[in-house]
């Protein structure tokens, strides 16, 4: 036996990665949450079809006479406080939840440098917003083209302005909002992350970022301080019906991603100095 | 000179006003196994956490296998099994599958290897045939059992238990010795705290106490049972004829029930023996008192009258 160790030996990356991903998609709370999440666009499918022609105004309108606004218009609603639960979720669990387990000290003596954990557990949280946006873009999409179909004499898409885009250009735009989403998510999931370093109660981490994203809406509704409305991540989120109108107005949603990739960089950024220094 | 699995130098840990552990100096010869005892809140897991790099020391340095930690915890630490503050898995995974997450961490197992060291680490520990069923419905011992599979996932050099026989039945508490026991012959260096002295006294070679944050004593479980007053007990009728040959002679003897009591400084055993005789004691039997390390772990936890 010598007497000096070898140098540095880590486990692959890829394995690594692979664990947290079966550990986060597996967990029930993960399943229950992206199934309830995919029910949302279903009922709302449901509900406006049964209702006819009769709804009043707005977004969902549109829904009756055209299949594509659905995926769109379920991202919307989910986008306002559903999606971000469950992204919090993950990132509550993933540092406060396997610090209170005590099961991130198994991971931080195999030993997973601090460095890693983070990146691991960051793309562990992604996973879930993934996974929870493509559930509800999906079966938006299938549930609104089962009950109306597509509309239009060249079964394209009706927009918001009124003129008719392909159904491939359709397509692509619900996968642009889908991406938008979860671009969002990941700035909800790098502040929860951040949280979720810091503390030991994943409980902690759901209200400080519900609690936060609540108190943004509130501000935002402040006409006064709106020199602050550019700094709160839900100004930009009203954008993503940007992507129903014609010609497709990009402004608002380079400005809300732009935003994002702020908290995403600060979030990441808290994230990895509090976890250097965490006692496990 | 001996290599060192553990070496500590004036470690100190302190939360607020209250030092948990306070300028603690420790060795560990490669290839022990230390006992590390102390009653409740003494330090021994502070002490641990310090050592595995799970919490920064406020003053002092720690060496696991010749390596400066936590500097150096990225290298050390593949080499070296703990189980910690009880064993933490997760609920909704089999044990078998809470394992593969243990061991997809684990920087010495290879990929292609990690299904077959799950196995035979579930069979070692006993648990093979619970393998498939959820955490949440194990008993404390199968969870204590787990966490001590997760340690045997690969060849250790250095293993830390933390208290592993804790919830065990007397029947686990033989597994865990066997367990120890064969990590020993296997030449690994093991360091095992508990509060049970009869645990320690049965498996260790090594022993330290630790009290209120401060190590009172280390050293061999030999040098500490017979070092503190090296003595014979002999029985006799005739003790006060053999006090007095003895006091003649020098030495420092005693009479107690039954005989008298012989502290051996600067003699040997059948030095005694022939002395007695020569003076006419009727000696029956001579024994070497063994302090017993119950009595000395009692004596050192409270010997200041607290």
């Amino acid at each position: 036996m010598t007497t000096s160790v070898s140098g540095p030996v880590r486990a692959p990356l890829g394995r690594l990665l692979r664990s947290e991903l079966r550990w986060v998609l597996r967990r029930p709370r993960t399943q229950v949450t992206v199934m309830l999440l995919a029910l949302v666009p279903v009922l709302t499918g449901l509900g406006v079809a049964a209702a006819g022609s009769s709804v009043g105004g707005g977004l969902l309108t549109q829904v009756s006479g055209n299949g594509l606004v659905l995926p769109v218009g379920a991202l919307s609603i989910c986008l306002t406080l559903l999606l971000p639960l469950a992204v919090t979720m993950a990132a509550a669990d993933a540092l406060a939840g396997e610090s209170a387990y005590g099961t991130l000290r198994a991971l931080l003596l195999a030993p997973v440098s601090r460095g890693r954990l983070v990146l691991v557990k960051a793309l562990g949280v992604l996973a879930v917003a993934v996974t929870a946006v493509a559930a509800v873009t999906v079966l938006g999409a299938v549930t609104g083209l089962i009950l109306v179909g597509p509309s239009g004499s060249s079964h394209g898409l009706l927009t918001l302005s009124g003129t008719e885009i392909g159904p491939g250009q359709a397509l692509m735009r619900v996968v642009l909002a889908a991406i938008w989403t979860v671009g969002q998510l990941a700035a909800v999931g790098a502040a929860a992350l951040a949280v979720s370093s810091a503390t030991d109660h994943p409980l902690v981490v759901l209200a400080t970022v519900l609690g936060g994203l609540i108190g943004s809406g509130i501000l935002s509704a402040i006409p006064t301080l709106d020199w602050a409305h550019p700094l709160l991540l839900t100004t930009g989120w009203f954008a993503i019906t940007d992507v129903l109108r014609d010609p497709m107005p990009l402004a608002g949603l380079a400005s809300s991603s732009a935003r994002a990739g702020c908290y995403i960089l600060l979030g990441v950024t808290l994230t990895l100095a509090r976890t250097a220094t965490r006692e496990a | 000179m001996t290599e060192l699995a553990i070496r500590i130098r004036g470690l100190r840990k302190v939360f607020g006003a209250t030092a948990a552990v306070g300028g603690v100096d420790l060795d560990v010869p490669t290839g022990a196994v230390m006992g590390l005892l102390g009653p409740n809140g003494s330090g021994k897991t502070t002490l641990i956490r310090l050592l595995l790099a799970l919490s920064r020391p406020t003053a002092g340095t720690v060496e696991l296998l010749g390596a400066p930690v936590p500097a150096a915890a990225g290298k050390v630490l593949p080499h070296v099994g703990a189980l910690v503050e009880g064993p933490a898995f997760h609920p909704f995974l089999s044990g078998r599958d809470n394992l593969r997450r243990c061991a997809a961490a684990e920087p010495l197992l290879a990929t292609p290897a990690i299904p077959e060291a799950v196995d035979r680490a579930l069979l070692r520990v006993g648990l093979a045939d619970a393998a498939q069923r959820r955490y949440r419905a194990y008993s404390l011992g199968m969870k204590q059992r787990l966490g001590l599979a997760a340690v045997l996932l690969t060849r250790r050099r250095l293993v830390v238990l933390d208290e592993p026989t804790n919830g065990l039945d007397p029947a686990g508490t033989q597994e865990v010795r066997r367990i120890i026991a064969e990590l020993h012959a296997d030449g690994a260096t093991v360091l095992v705290s508990s509060h049970l002295l009869s645990e320690v006294e049965s498996t260790c070679t090594h022993v330290a106490v630790l009290d209120r944050g401060s190590l009172i004593a280390a050293g061999s479980l030999p040098a500490l049972l017979d070092g503190e007053t090296p003595a014979l007990d002999v029985r006799t009728p005739d003790s006060t004829t053999a006090v007095d040959a003895l006091r003649v002679a020098g030495l420092s003897a005693a009479a107690i029930s039954g005989g008298v009591r012989v502290e051996l400084a600067g003699t040997e055993a059948p030095t005694v023996v022939s002395m007695l005789v020569g003076a006419g004691v009727a000696v029956h039997e001579v024994r070497r008192r063994r302090t017993g390390l119950d009595e000395l772990f009692a004596q050192l936890t409270k010997g200041d009258g607290r």
